[in-house]
C-alpha cells in the first residue's frame, strides 16, 4: 500500500495521539508519533515527515514554542509545515490564529483542541498541497 | 416670659404704694408693694420680680443703695426711680447706677403705665438677648463636642481619611491615613498637601477633584499604587459642596486593597488552571465521540468499543477532578464539620490496604503493614483519616513498578504518632519535590502521564493533615521510591 504521506505527531496527551493517528491512517497516512519535543525532534531527524502536527503544551508549557522554532530554524526542517493544536484559547482569552500569529508562532496553521476529523484532514491536504507549489 | 409680670413697689408714702398698686393692677400686673428698702430687698430675695418701683428718699437704705443690691441678686429687674421735687439730679445719678428710668412725683397713673411698659418692653428685650447669647454659646459647646467626636469616630476607622480645604490645604485626617501615606508634619494641619504627603499621584488627584468645573461630580475612585512593596489603596475622592453647589474643600477616604487584589490574582489564577484541567479530559473525550461518530477514521465494532471505554476512561478522570475540587471547596469554605473521635488508624490502614486489593495485585506489589503493639489511637475525624490515607497508599500503588513493595509503618515520638508510607516506585526528582502539594501538579515524566491522576489529591492531603494540626513530609529518590510521612499530635491526657 502507498502512502499519501507521512505525518509526525507530537502530543503528551496518549488519548490524542491515538485518536489523530486513528483518523489520519484511515485516510491513507503513515503516521509516526511522540509524546514530548524531545522525542519529536528525534523522529524528525530519522523519519523526515511530511507534515508535523503539534500540542501547542507539552510538559513545561513553552514546549511546542520551543519545537517548533527548533525545526523552523533548520535549514533542513524549516520546509516542513506545522499545524498547532491547542487547547488554550479559551482558558487564557487569547486565540491564535495563522495571520496574526504565524510570524512568531512558527507554525503554518492553527487548530482548536478537539479537531473534528474532516477538519483535520482537510486541513492536512491543504498544507501538504501548499508545500508542494 | 408667659407667666404674669410681676411689679415691687418700695415707697414709704402708702399713698403711693396704693396709687401705684390700683393703677398697674388695671393693667393685669400682680403688683406688690413694700414700705422701706429693708422689705424690698427682703422680698427681691425671696421672689423674683420683673420690675421694681424705687422711691430714692425712703428711710433705712436708700433708693441708691436699694437700686446697687437688688442688681446683685438679679441684674436683669427694670429699676424705675420716683423722685420728688428737686431730686432730678439724684435720678440722674441713679439711672447712671443702673436704673432704667425715673418717675418725678407727682406723676399721673397713664405716665407711670406708660414707664413701666416702656421698662417691661425693654427687660423683655434683653431676657430676648440673653437666650440668645446662652443659646450661641451651647451651640459652640456643642460644635466643639461634634470636633471630638468627628475626630473620635475617623480616629477609630481602619480606613485612612483625609480632607483638604478649598486652597489644597489638608486640614484634618485621621491615624490610618496617617499610616498609609503621611511622612511628616503629622501635628500641624493647615499646609499645602505635598507637604505631608509624598505620592504625587494622590496629590494630583485631589487637585483634580478641587479643580473640577463639573457641579454633578461627587466622587472619583481610583485605585494607586503607593509604595515599592506593591500596596494598593483605593481612594474615593468626593468633593464637599455648600448650597449653591461650589466646591468647599475635598474627603478623601483610602482603603488598603493590597490584599483583596492578590486573592483576586490567585482566584483569576486558580480559576483558568481549572478550565485548562477540566478542558483537556472534556477535549478528548468529545474527540474519541467524534472519531466513532463520524467514521472518518474507519476501525470495526471492537475498535469502535475500545476508543467508546477511552472517552468512558478519561470521564472517569473527569468526574475524579470534579470531586476532588468540590472537596476542596469544601474544606476552604470550612463547611466539613470534623467529627473528631478517637481513631485506630492502624485498622483505617487495614481495610484500605484490603479495598484496593485488586490493584495491589495487578502489579504485583508486596504490601506490609509493621506497626508496633499497642499503637495508640489518635485524635482525629475518621472520614478525614481514610481520605488521607487513601490517597497515600493509592499513590504508592499507583506510582510503583511491577513486582515493587509499600511499607507502611508508624513510630511514637514525643509529641507526635508518625505514619509512613514507603514505596519501591519510580520516585520523584528534586524540581518536582518543591511543586508536589501545589494544586494540580504533576510530574512532566512521560510514566506519570500514563497513570490517571488529579493533580489535586496531595493538595486534599496536605488540607487534611494542616486541619489537624500536623505536618506531613515526603523524601524522594527517582528510580528507588518515596516515603511520605503523616505527623498527628498525640493524644493527649495518656
Amino acid at each position: 500500500m502507498k502512502f499519501k504521506a507521512k505525518v509526525l505527531l507530537v502530543d503528551d496527551d496518549p488519548d490524542f495521539l491515538e485518536m489523530h493517528k486513528a483518523v489520519l491512517a484511515r485516510n491513507g497516512y503513515e503516521v509516526l508519533t511522540a509524546l514530548n519535543g524531545r522525542e519529536g525532534l528525534e523522529r524528525v531527524r530519522t523519519d523526515l515527515p511530511d507534515l508535523i502536527i503539534l500540542d501547542l503544551m507539552m510538559e513545561k508549557h513553552d514546549s511546542g514554542f520551543s519545537f517548533s522554532k527548533q525545526i523552523k530554524n533548520d535549514p533542513l526542517f524549516k520546509k516542513i509545515p506545522i499545524l498547532m493544536v491547542t487547547s488554550v484559547a479559551e482558558v487564557t482569552g487569547y486565540s491564535f490564529s495563522l495571520e496574526k500569529d504565524g510570524y512568531w508562532m512558527k507554525a503554518d496553521d492553527f487548530l482548536d483542541k478537539p479537531v473534528m476529523p474532516d477538519v483535520l484532514i482537510g486541513r492536512v491536504e491543504k498544507l501538504l498541497r501548499k508545500k508542494k507549489e | 416670659m408667659s407667666d404674669q409680670i410681676r411689679i415691687l413697689v418700695v415707697d414709704d408714702e402708702m399713698g403711693i404704694r396704693e396709687g401705684c398698686k390700683r393703677a398697674l393692677s388695671l393693667e393685669q400686673y400682680d403688683v406688690e408693694g413694700a414700705e422701706d428698702g429693708k422689705e424690698g430687698l427682703n422680698k427681691v430675695q425671696k421672689n423674683s420680680y420683673d420690675l421694681i418701683l424705687v422711691d430714692l428718699m425712703m428711710p433705712g437704705i436708700s433708693g441708691l443703695d436699694l437700686i446697687k443690691k437688688v442688681h446683685q441678686i438679679d441684674p436683669e429687674i427694670i429699676i424705675i426711680v420716683i423722685t420728688g421735687f428737686a431730686t432730678i439730679k439724684t435720678a440722674v445719678e441713679a439711672t447712671k447706677r443702673g436704673a432704667y428710668d425715673y418717675l418725678p412725683k407727682p406723676f399721673s397713673p397713664e405716665t407711670l403705665t406708660g414707664v413701666v411698659k416702656r421698662g417691661l418692653e425693654k427687660r423683655a428685650l434683653r431676657l430676648e438677648a440673653q437666650r440668645m447669647q446662652q443659646e450661641r454659646e451651647q451651640r459652640l459647646l456643642e460644635l466643639a463636642h461634634e470636633k471630638s467626636r468627628l475626630q473620635t469616630i475617623i480616629g477609630c476607622m481602619a480606613d485612612g481619611v483625609l480632607v483638604t480645604n478649598l486652597e489644597g490645604q489638608l486640614v484634618l485626617w485621621n491615624a490610618a491615613s496617617a499610616k498609609m501615606l503621611i511622612s511628616k508634619g503629622k501635628d500641624k494641619p493647615g499646609k499645602p498637601l505635598d507637604y505631608y504627603i509624598g505620592n504625587k499621584l494622590v496629590i494630583e488627584s485631589i487637585h483634580e477633584v478641587l479643580a473640577a468645573e463639573d457641579k454633578s461630580v461627587s466622587m472619583f475612585s481610583k485605585e494607586i499604587e503607593v509604595d515599592k512593596q506593591g500596596t494598593i489603596l483605593m481612594a474615593n475622592i468626593a468633593p464637599i459642596r455648600n448650597e449653591e453647589n461650589n466646591v468647599l474643600g475635598v474627603v478623601t477616604v483610602l482603603r488598603d486593597i493590597t490584599g483583596l487584589k492578590e486573592i483576586e490574582k490567585i482566584k483569576s489564577q486558580f480559576v483558568s488552571m481549572v478550565a485548562h484541567e477540566l478542558r483537556a479530559p472534556l477535549a478528548a473525550i468529545k474527540g474519541w465521540l467524534e472519531v466513532v461518530i463520524s467514521g472518518e477514521a474507519g476501525g470495526d465494532e471492537e475498535q469502535k468499543h475500545k476508543w467508546l471505554l477511552r472517552a468512558k476512561d478519561r470521564s472517569d478522570s473527569l468526574l475524579a477532578l470534579v470531586s476532588d475540587l468540590l472537596e476542596i471547596n469544601r474544606m476552604e469554605a470550612g463547611k466539613i464539620a470534623q467529627k473528631m473521635e478517637s481513631v485506630q488508624v492502624t485498622d483505617t490502614i487495614k481495610k484500605i490496604v484490603e479495598f484496593l486489593k485488586p490493584d495491589i495485585d495487578r502489579q504485583n506489589i508486596t504490601v506490609k503493614i509493621k506497626f508496633p503493639k499497642d499503637f495508640p489511637a489518635v485524635q482525629a475525624d475518621p472520614s478525614d483519616m481514610e481520605k488521607l490515607f487513601t490517597n497515600l497508599i493509592n499513590n504508592a500503588i499507583k506510582y510503583n513498578v511491577d513486582n515493587g513493595s509499600v511499607v507502611i509503618d508508624g513510630t511514637v515520638e514525643k509529641n507526635y504518632v508518625c505514619f509512613r508510607v514507603k514505596d519501591s516506585g519510580i520516585g520523584i526528582s528534586e524540581d518536582n519535590l518543591a511543586h508536589l502539594f501545589e494544586d494540580f501538579f504533576r510530574a512532566d515524566d512521560h510514566r506519570v502521564k500514563k497513570i490517571r491522576g488529579t493533580g489535586l489529591g496531595l493538595t486534599i492531603s496536605k488540607k487534611i493533615v494542616d486541619s489537624h494540626f500536623g505536618r506531613i513530609e515526603v523524601e524522594s529518590k527517582p528510580g528507588e521510591g518515596s516515603t511520605f510521612s503523616v505527623y498527628l499530635p498525640l493524644k493527649q491526657g495518656k
